[in-house]
């Protein structure tokens, strides 16, 4: 990898470092895994359970909040700060920022997600955490690509993060959605269920359906196979690259 | 960031150009390469009680409820392995269908899926508990929910032959949604006639006559000429196997 960018990638790390990200990322660990310990201890039967799955899906969230939000807040504040300005000044590609900030946001990514898997080593079975951290990972690594391509092509914090919001929301409803349109209990035949469909469609060729990753399931019942993970892998890496290049064709027609 | 509007596309460096296409080619292909999503017959779970889905819907129940409502629509109309009424848990159904009236007490949804969804089974057993799940309700807002109470009373007549229980329900609209449609609120009377009861149904005609509370002169005249029949022929219809 270039140095230019291994460097970008490197001043990214140490920026979330001194912005106090792990430690936003321990609090907000700690404090989910309390809860499903108090969650544990309220219920009846299938404690152990309960506590898996109430831990799983709310630290899933949460990273994802947490991941979008840092590099939304990151690049604006890059923006206002003038740095952005001063670093193009330099004779460093444009394309070079971009992968350099991507690089270190996926590094950020990936070691939220470990640390949010830690804790389930208590609760699930090691194979069935390890697929468990890959797949978070990787759903981590397509919303930061995502963050970076919103912040970059809208400029604002709010319309950026109401996007990603809004695109997490689809791609977690996305299946459900295809679902009823496919089968309405009426009207099948009108022009405009025809239409709808066919954005609906459309629609799915373009936007990943993230409700199929990370699942809760695989650790509270049998852990999904790897053959059926790699797929996801290899997919969220292609959604990556798509992300990035959109991102450094908008940032290549900006003018500063 | 300071916006000075764009630049041209030739100002982007051919490799990030290919790279985009090259990209989204892929992903389209990817996605379009993938099975169609298919849903699992899983069973319908246990609806949570009314109390917590209020808490839920963070003060707006009546939006949760349309949802939820969708979400049981949708649920027995799954692509591949669409689930016959016959095999649901229609205790868990009514239970579902409660929870959306508590929920939305005013909504006519749930118990137009009760009577025209889950009611047209061709299962006796389940269409006499939708039935009842609707009598059951109509009585929590009468003036409301008569018509599907009505329909369940015509149900009965005809479809589950029983017309014991569709005197019961049609006296219940009688009784207590004022505000019904006459043809409704007579209906009991009719029925009364085909169990062979003609001594009520004179008496009960008699008396919505001498009411007043028919008040369209053809209306009246239908029913005077009823009763003329009634008080005449002693029965004017044979009555309906019970």
């Amino acid at each position: 990898m270039d140095s230019r960018i291994t460097a970008i990638a490197r001043y990214t790390l140490i920026e979330a470092m001194r912005t106090r990200l792990p430690a936003l990322v321990l609090v907000t660990l700690l404090a989910l895994l309390a809860s499903s310990f108090f969650m544990e201890t309220i219920a009846v039967v299938e404690s152990n359970r309960l506590q898996a799955g109430f831990y799983a899906a709310s630290v899933r969230l949460a990273s994802v909040f947490i991941a979008a939000i840092y590099v939304l807040v990151s690049l604006t504040r890059e923006f206002n700060d003038k740095g952005l300005d001063v670093l193009l000044a330099l004779d460093l590609p444009r394309s070079h920022y971009i992968l350099g900030k991507l690089a270190g946001f996926l590094a950020i990514a990936a070691l939220v997600a470990v640390a949010a898997a830690l804790p389930l080593a208590w609760f699930s079975p090691l194979p069935a955490v390890a697929l468990w951290a890959a797949s978070l990972a990787v759903e981590l690594a397509v919303v930061v690509a995502l963050a970076l391509f919103a912040i970059v092509t809208l400029n604002q914090l709010t319309p950026a993060a109401s996007f990603v919001l809004a695109f997490y929301l689809l791609s977690r409803s996305l299946t459900a959605v295809r679902l009823m349109s496919a089968h309405p209990l009426t009207g099948a035949d009108t022009l405009s269920h025809q239409l709808m469909r066919f954005m609906v469609e459309t629609l799915a060729l373009i936007v990943p359906a993230l409700d199929a990753w990370t699942q809760t399931a695989w650790l509270v019942n049998e852990p999904a196979a790897w053959s059926a993970i790699l797929p996801l892998l290899g997919f969220g890496a292609l959604y990556v690259v798509l992300l990035a290049a959109a991102t450094m064709f908008d940032f290549y027609r900006k003018n500063f | 960031m300071k916006s000075g509007g764009e630049r041209a596309i030739e100002t982007v460096p051919r490799p990030v150009l290919a790279l985009l296409v090259i990209a989204f080619c892929l992903q389209v292909a990817w996605q379009a390469w993938q099975p169609r999503p298919t849903a699992r017959a899983e069973a319908l779970g246990a609806p949570a009680s009314p109390a917590a889905l209020r808490a839920l819907s963070l003060g707006e129940p009546i939006a949760l409820a349309q949802l939820l409502t969708l979400y049981l629509q949708a649920f027995d109309n799954q692509p591949g392995v669409s689930i016959p009424y016959r095999d649901l848990d229609y205790m868990r159904i009514a239970a579902w269908l409660g929870t959306l009236l508590e929920l939305d007490p005013a909504a006519q949804y749930p118990l137009l899926m009760a009577t025209q969804l889950y009611g047209q089974v061709p299962d006796e057993a389940r269409q006499r508990l939708m039935c009842s799940f609707v009598h059951d309700q109509f009585w929590r807002d009468p003036d409301r929910r008569w018509r599907w109470l009505a329909h369940c009373a015509i149900m009965a007549k005809h479809r589950l032959r029983d017309a014991r229980l569709a005197l019961e329900y049609a006296e219940a609209i009688t009784r207590g949604a004022r505000r019904a449609s006459n043809w409704a609120r007579q209906m009991h009377i009719f029925i009364l006639e085909d169990l062979g009861e003609i001594d009520a149904a004179t008496v009960l005609l008699g008396g919505l006559l001498a009411s007043g509370e028919v008040t369209e002169e053809k209306e009246v005249h239908f029913l005077t000429e009823r009763l003329k029949a009634l008080e005449a022929a002693g029965k004017s219809s044979p009555p309906t196997r019970k």
